[in-house]
């Protein structure tokens, strides 16, 4: 096999590479740091590297209350609402991969086709119907819109789940004397878990980042963490830059929580393509 | 599989009939909001049917959206494809399979931050005088100052650049993972040809790998409508117009200067039937 191992060419994209990674992560962790500085250390026309880390930052941004009532309607919002995706979304996906039949690819198309709502078409009319109903900016409001993104974004994801899970083990239930929801309970759900749990989390990363929804349904009480950390910033000119990027590190930890997992449904999803 | 059992039934029915009243109730009443004359100052409001729609053709700040989400879909989509491919080819041909994996981690990462971190941390990196990513431009001009942020010119492919840094990191790892389940053959018997990389990616994976590539730009210019975030914590819409896509610009209109509600609306609407339409006849070629 002609291939060589040296030349300049293949050094040149070992570089591109290289730099690619660090573009990936030097600008977060660059946050990062600067989450620990102290505003003088911050604002300098040279970078600084070398500096006295503060912890004032983050404890100021935990703290606040703004800041920990974002927090728990994030996650108050964000939880309930996958968790209505799991209940709703899964056993639907299982249903259209397992019992297809002539409708089968227009509801895939028509969950697929919710995504191609603008946020803001839906985000207008929902803010006039919760205002009028008298539930603008609670967390149930939230909670109804952001399930609308969960179910649909788990069940895209758990179809294909759910067809990779092999037949054959099904169908040996069955003759086992298995009803079909025991069989949809003790094999499929199990077998299939590692791939759902990360449609499950990609739906969390999802509503945790939304942003316009959660801004056009809240004014004071409902207000989850994208929309506070956003406001920090428009504290006049004088902007605590060391605030403002500590609340940039706790708004990205959750998403973060779930690479791994979510690195390990990319592989997964790809093994099943090459088999 | 049993022939008769109600598990369909029982569980898709309520499931779509949930996301069929979730989806529909706003969209019919998108329309409805529309036709009237709602503000959000005042409580009353009477049905003025096509007259929203009339004025949106004469505003001339409603075209320069258009024509800015346009650009924004384009520069978006051709620039992520592009990195895409680029870097995940580059990772196939030079890294090794301990690299490859290093590499994968790090380009996920950008694309699950929430947009306003990602905003953030590089509305801090573009900064003028602090900034780390305009650093090397100081560095080199001896302290000139560049302000990608506030220029008409290059504001939106600096909100742009930040969108790419999520997607095409992320697509390149795809792209990797789709170059991965290509049979071997052919690329060994273009090799044995004496087919350059370049000449063999050009030519035979990446034709081999159309179908899933026109799916992923397919995702990438469904995200794109996603722009509201990057934008609206970056530039809000500005320098002047410059970077006001039509959802800034509808929410603009909605909620911070006039409050026009229906006037928004009559905007998402126009903005949902075009992207309906268009993905719809997308998605059935895709298929076919």
């Amino acid at each position: 096999m002609r291939r060589p191992r040296t030349g300049v060419g293949r050094l040149l994209g070992k570089a591109v590479l290289a730099f690619a990674g660090f573009m990936a992560v030097f600008p977060l962790l660059w946050t990062a740091l600067n989450s620990l500085k102290n505003n003088v250390d911050i604002i300098t026309r040279v970078p600084r590297v070398v500096f006295t880390p503060t912890l004032a930052n983050i404890s100021y941004i935990l703290g606040r209350d703004s800041v920990l009532t974002g927090l728990y309607n994030s996650v108050v919002a964000c939880g309930v609402a996958v968790l209505v995706g799991v209940v709703l979304g899964l056993p639907a996906a299982y249903a259209v991969a397992r019992y297809p039949n002539r409708w089968a690819g227009d509801i895939q198309f028509f969950v697929l086709s919710l995504r191609f709502l603008p946020p803001v078409a839906v985000a207008i009319p929902l803010m006039v119907i919760w205002l009028q109903v008298g539930l603008y900016d609670t967390l149930a409001a939230l909670i109804v819109t952001y399930s609308l993104l969960t179910i649909s974004v788990i069940m895209w994801l758990a179809i294909p789940a759910f067809q990779a899970v092999p037949k054959e083990v099904e169908e040996a239930a069955f003759v086992d004397g298995y009803g079909a929801y025991s069989v949809f309970w003790r094999i499929a759900l199990p077998v299939a878990a590692r791939s759902l749990a990360g449609a499950v989390a990609f739906s969390f990363v999802l509503v945790w980042n939304e942003f316009l929804i959660a801004l056009m349904l809240s004014s004071s009480n409902a207000k989850t963490l994208p929309i506070v950390a956003s406001e920090l910033s428009q504290q006049g000119m004088n902007v605590p830059w060391g605030i403002l990027n500590a609340s940039v590190v706790l708004l990205s930890l959750p998403p973060l929580l779930f690479l791994g997992v979510l690195s390990g449904f990319l592989n997964s999803v790809f093994r099943q393509k090459k088999t | 599989m049993p022939r008769r059992s109600s598990l369909p039934v029982t569980f898709v029915v309520p499931t779509l009939v949930i996301l069929l009243i979730l989806s529909m109730v706003p969209t019919l009443y998108a329309i409805v909001i529309a036709l009237q004359n709602r503000e959000l100052s005042s409580a009353d409001y009477s049905y003025v049917w096509f007259s929203n729609f009339y004025d949106l053709f004469s505003d001339r700040r409603f075209l320069n959206a258009v024509w800015v989400s346009v650009k924004w879909e384009i520069v978006t989509v051709a620039a992520t494809m592009t990195v895409a491919i680029g870097l995940g080819v580059l990772m196939f041909e030079v890294a090794s399979p301990r690299l490859r994996n290093i590499y994968c981690l790090l380009f996920i990462i950008p694309v699950l931050l929430p947009r306003v971190s990602a905003a953030f941390v590089w509305k801090f990196a573009y900064h003028p005088l602090y900034g780390i990513a305009t650093y090397p431009y100081r560095l080199l001009t001896g302290g000139m100052i560049f302000d990608p942020l506030s220029k008409p010119a290059t504001a939106l492919f600096a909100v742009a650049s930040v969108d790419v840094w999520q997607w095409g990191l992320f697509f390149a790892v795809i792209v990797l993972k789709l170059l991965e389940t290509l049979p071997r053959q052919p690329i060994e018997a273009a090799r044995l040809d004496h087919a350059r990389s370049w000449q063999i990616h050009a030519y035979v994976t990446l034709p081999m790998l159309k179908a899933p590539l026109v799916s992923l730009m397919f995702v990438k210019m469904i995200e794109s409508l996603r722009s509201f975030d990057l934008i609206y914590v970056m530039t809000r819409g500005g320098p002047g117009v410059a970077t006001e896509t039509l959802d800034m610009y509808a929410f603009s209109q909605g909620f911070i200067e006039s409050g026009k509600v229906s006037y928004a609306s009559a905007m998402a609407v126009l903005m949902m039937v075009a992207t309906v339409i268009t993905f719809t006849m997308l998605w059935k070629r895709v298929q076919a």
